[in-house]
């Protein structure tokens, strides 16, 4: 029954059609028939279909065996420790007789008495431990490289790497030690299975035997490959591994600066970004390549709803490439916020120009198939404080808004988020984007004028992850950890690695993107000073006081701004030209291997040990660091505390001509650093009742310094001349106005104790 | 149970608020796998989606619950909006998610951009009995406190109060005071029109 040629492409549209809940069992059932034989492992890839089926039907009344006659549900067969579901499959019959070589088997059907044969095919839905690991290696002793897929991306949230290593090394033992009574030994194809599937762990998750400074689970390994498999693949590998990792530890401090080094030595490049005049293209592409980054080092089990929604907050860690993420995600939105809101003097229209240019950006991250970003965006604009500036939605243009409206729909909630749902499936692994829907006139126009130019250009796609944590968390949620007293429910392992599928899949596609770094880039975005939820809405009650205050205010002819615009109403057209045609799309991921691809590597066992190393180092999947995200996402979450003078008392009458606070940038210096030129500012907010102390200490925690505030100055620069601020002034009304709000903190020198008049303060101390 | 009627029944879109942890998910799936028990599969278009008779009157029950992306906080506000009623979700084993309710209810009230909203405070996991910190009369007093009705839930089999806990938000949004809903209905037509004009 080995097939040696993968299925016929009319084969693979038949499967199609089978509801959500087989088609991990069926894309199972063809790896079961097929041995890991090169030629076959060669053309594997994950690969991203869509289905055209009817899914609604899918889920109600349609069985899979009604449209598929070939697969039949036998029934559960309960063996010790395990549970399986058992099918009959109809297969085509081959003559055992027939050369491998003869590729093409038009002949086939007229020499064959016999068309058909029914074969009888388990799988595992539950299982004690030891009867899961047992079942990497199937009843036939070969390897089925769904399970073990499913097995290695989801064993975390029942087991750890440990315990599973040990039963796996175990179960060879136990294999390699029974008697074989004179026979050819029978256990010899599980063990070769097993050390595929070892071979298959190593490639794929690195990081479980990566364990500093002694990597026990790489040591544990040496040990059995010393006793069992001496001067093996295996042996040779896990050698390489540990004198790589053990390198690894020496060179790491060197090849990672301290991130305010480095962007201090970036000094080509000089330039300085301000909203609204920037360029839409490069921002979409710098935003991307920020969220490329830290999308191709998310780690997908960690999105698992046992280990990402059933973390405990102060175990964090395990989810720390999904937090990565999501703080990039809040990181940009609460940009979008502060950049509308925090220019106090600015008009409507200047406000206007700045919401409509991050609509601009928004439009080209649709373009480049960024739609974290995106979100993050249209979230931005969509929060209360920005959205709810009606005169500076009333200035901008009618076009532009519609642009609006159409982005934003591609996240409505309508339909369990059908629409992104749809388009992710659609523009996954497509080059382009190019869907739209019925009543996006925009964005038709906008896709036809890209694809005549740009036709050659190609970009992978970031996925909105949230969606996919939400889809993650309702599983873990909805389906036992355990059936039938006390059994691993494997069935909703596999439910899970259909989403984490998708996750991997999108990440090999971002591989299409390359985007270099724009060192100006990262400093306007690490220089915006950002609000907290208060904050925002306060400043934007200043700028627009809300409704109630003004029909309890004293002004009761505060008129209430038009409140609604056509896109907050309910619109149900969610792109419906795509809903039309593929209403059942379904993402349908082949996980197949390749010599060079981290998921089968192992299997190839006639690649040479360095091939090996080869493969496995450059599809290692990232590890933990997220140190490079720090310096973004740090922002959103280390939020200034700016004590405000109004708190929550918010009168008409605070629309006077001078503004309750100043945002001021800060840039520190010392006399040690050569600085080539460049001046860092960082924004700070000042408000009208904050004394230096507070300013410096605030400016402090913005430029990441640590230490007593006692111990720097502060000094606007005017432009012939420095005006230090006294230690204990009020700086909102020491400043000068009419000059740039630019300010130097520095350490104090030793000697400033001597200089009379500088810093009073400090004398007392010293 | 009577059949719901054929014709198109007025939706009501309810969101589910509160900390990562507090169980809202479950309290979701509870509602509505009694529906589809065996192949629970979270990506299908219907699947926050029921016909529920409550007081005799059916109506489609929208649900979004957007459990697993707390920390996604800055879209927060983006699907509040969405909402004509609100299940705030804290748990009784945890008295972060308690304290953190005040916020969620300003929160939804600035959205709204009203002094009132049709809302309903859900103590969860109530079955927990040796774990619970947060005692009944406290979360009472805090309904109390910011004027929304009081319900406790568990999710835990056999469930407590959870088909109570989505009728209960339906009456409250029919119950709301319809006058007052209207004319800003009517004067929102009113501007929109002369925008579009514009």
């Amino acid at each position: 029954m080995l097939l040696p040629t993968n299925s016929s492409p009319i084969g693979f549209q038949q499967e199609f059609y089978h509801s959500v809940s087989e088609k991990t069992k069926l894309f199972a059932s063809k790896c079961v028939n097929k041995s890991p034989s090169k030629d076959t492992l060669r053309r594997n890839r994950f690969r991203f279909c869509v289905c055209t089926g009817p899914r609604k039907s899918s889920k109600k009344t349609a069985k899979w065996y009604v449209k598929q006659p070939t697969w039949r549900l036998w029934g559960e067969e309960k063996a010790d420790g395990a549970l399986y579901t058992v099918y009959l499959k109809k297969v085509r019959y081959h003559r055992p007789t027939r050369s491998l070589s003869s590729s093409h088997s038009d002949s086939d059907d007229e020499i064959s008495h016999l068309e058909w044969e029914t074969v009888r095919v388990r799988f595992v839905k539950a299982g004690t431990l030891k009867k899961l690991v047992e079942a990497l290696s199937t009843d036939d002793g070969e390897l089925e490289t769904t399970y073990i897929n499913v097995f290695l991306a989801t064993y975390r949230s029942f087991s750890t790497p440990k315990e599973v290593l040990r039963l796996l090394l175990q179960r060879y033992v136990e294999l390699a030690e029974r008697p074989k009574n004179g026979k050819p030994d029978p256990h010899e194809q599980h063990r070769k299975t097993l050390v595929s599937a070892l071979h298959v762990w190593l490639d794929s998750y690195p990081e479980d035997f990566k364990d500093p400074p002694n990597h026990p689970a790489l040591r544990q390994l040496l040990h059995f490959c010393e006793e069992y498999l001496p001067s093996t693949e295996l042996d040779a590998k896990v050698r390489h591994r540990i004198e790589r990792y053990t390198k690894e530890a020496h060179i790491d401090p060197l090849i990672a600066p301290p991130p305010a080094f480095a962007m201090r030595s970036v000094a080509a490049g000089w330039r300085v970004y301000k909203l609204p005049d920037v360029p839409v293209r490069h921002f979409a592409e710098q935003l991307t390549r920020m969220d490329v980054d830290l999308f191709k080092k998310l780690v997908p089990h960690q999105c698992l709803g046992a280990v990402w929604s059933r973390r405990d907050k102060s175990r964090s860690h395990e989810a720390a490439t999904v937090l990565a993420t999501v703080n990039q995600f809040n990181a940009v939105s609460y940009r979008v916020i502060s950049s509308v809101l925090v220019e106090p003097g600015a008009k409507s229209g200047d406000r206007a120009a700045i919401v409509a240019t991050w609509i601009d950006i928004a439009q080209e991250l649709r373009l480049i198939k960024n739609f974290s970003s995106l979100k993050a965006i249209i979230s931005g604009l969509q929060s209360n404080p920005i959205y709810r500036l009606h005169k500076t939605w009333q200035a901008i243009a009618k076009d532009k808004i519609e642009m609006f409206d159409e982005l934003a729909r591609i996240f409505s909630e309508d339909n369990n988020q059908m629409t992104q749902r749809e388009l992710l499936m659609r523009e996954g692994t497509a080059k382009f984007a190019d869907t739209f829907g019925e009543n996006d006139k925009h964005l038709q126009k906008v896709f036809q004028k890209q694809n005549n130019h740009t036709a050659n250009i190609s970009f992978g796609t970031i996925p909105y992850l949230g969606t996919f944590l939400t889809d993650l968390t309702m599983i873990d949620t909805a389906i036992p950890d355990t059936i039938a007293e006390g059994l691993i429910n494997f069935d909703k392992r596999r439910k899970e690695f259909e989403v984490l599928a998708q996750i991997k899949l999108l990440q090999g596609a971002a591989n299409a993107y390359h985007f270099s770094l724009d060192p100006a880039f990262d400093r306007w975005f690490d220089a915006i000073y950002l609000l907290d939820d208060r904050e925002a809405y306060q400043l934007s009650c200043r700028l627009e006081p809300p409704t109630l205050v003004a029909q309890s205010a004293p002004h009761p002819k505060q008129a209430a701004h038009p409140k609604a615009k056509n896109r907050h109403q309910k619109n149900d057209s969610i792109a419906s030209t795509s809903s039309s045609t593929s209403g059942g799309s379904q993402f349908y991921c082949e996980v197949d291997s390749a010599p060079g691809s981290p998921r089968n590597g192992g299997l190839d066992r006639k690649s040479s040990p360095s091939q090996m190393s080869n493969s496995s180092s450059s599809s290692s999947l990232p590890s933990l660091d997220v140190s490079m995200t720090s310096s973004h996402s740090g922002g959103a979450n280390g939020k200034l505390q700016v004590p405000f003078n109004h708190s929550g008392t918010l009168s008409t009458g605070s629309q006077k001509s001078s503004p309750d606070f100043y945002i001021i940038k800060v840039t520190y210096e010392t006399d040690g650093v050569e600085t080539d030129g460049i001046v860092l500012y960082k924004s700070i907010m000042l408000s009208n009742n904050e004394r230096t102390p507070q300013v410096v200490r605030n400016a402090m925690y913005k430029l990441g310094l640590e230490g007593s505030p006692e111990g720097y100055t502060l000094a606007q620069v005017l432009p012939d001349k420095e005006m230090v601020l006294p230690a204990n002034s009020n700086v909102y009304y020491a400043v000068n106005t009419q000059f740039n709000l630019n300010f130097i903190l520095r350490p104090k020198k030793s000697d400033e104790k001597d200089t009379p008049g500088k810093n009073s303060k400090s004398k007392y101390k010293l | 149970m009577t059949k719901p009627p054929s014709e198109n029944l007025p939706t009501v879109k309810l969101v589910v608020v509160g900390d990562g942890g507090v169980g809202k998910s479950a309290i979701t799936i509870q509602f509505f796998q009694k529906l589809f028990v065996t192949d629970y599969d979270p990506t299908i278009e219907d699947s926050y989606m029921q016909h529920v008779e409550v007081d005799g009157q059916w109506c489609m029950l929208d649900v979004l619950d957007t459990a697993g992306q707390e920390e996604f906080s800055a879209m927060r506000e983006q699907y509040m909006r969405k909402g004509d009623g609100f299940l705030l979700v804290y748990s009784v084993t945890d008295t972060n998610s308690y304290a953190n309710i005040t916020h969620f209810h300003t929160q939804i009230l600035r959205v709204k951009d009203r002094d009132t909203y049709p809302m309903l405070l859900v103590a969860n996991k109530v079955d927990l009995v040796h774990l619970r910190k947060i005692t009944e009369e406290q979360g009472r007093e805090l309904a109390h406190k910011l004027g929304i009705p009081y319900i406790e839930t568990s999710a835990k089999d056999p469930p407590l109060n959870i088909d109570a806990t989505f009728h209960e938000v339906v009456r409250i949004i029919r119950n709301q005071p319809q006058n007052d809903n209207e004319k800003r209905k009517k004067k929102k037509l009113h501007k929109l029109g002369k925008c579009t004009l514009l």
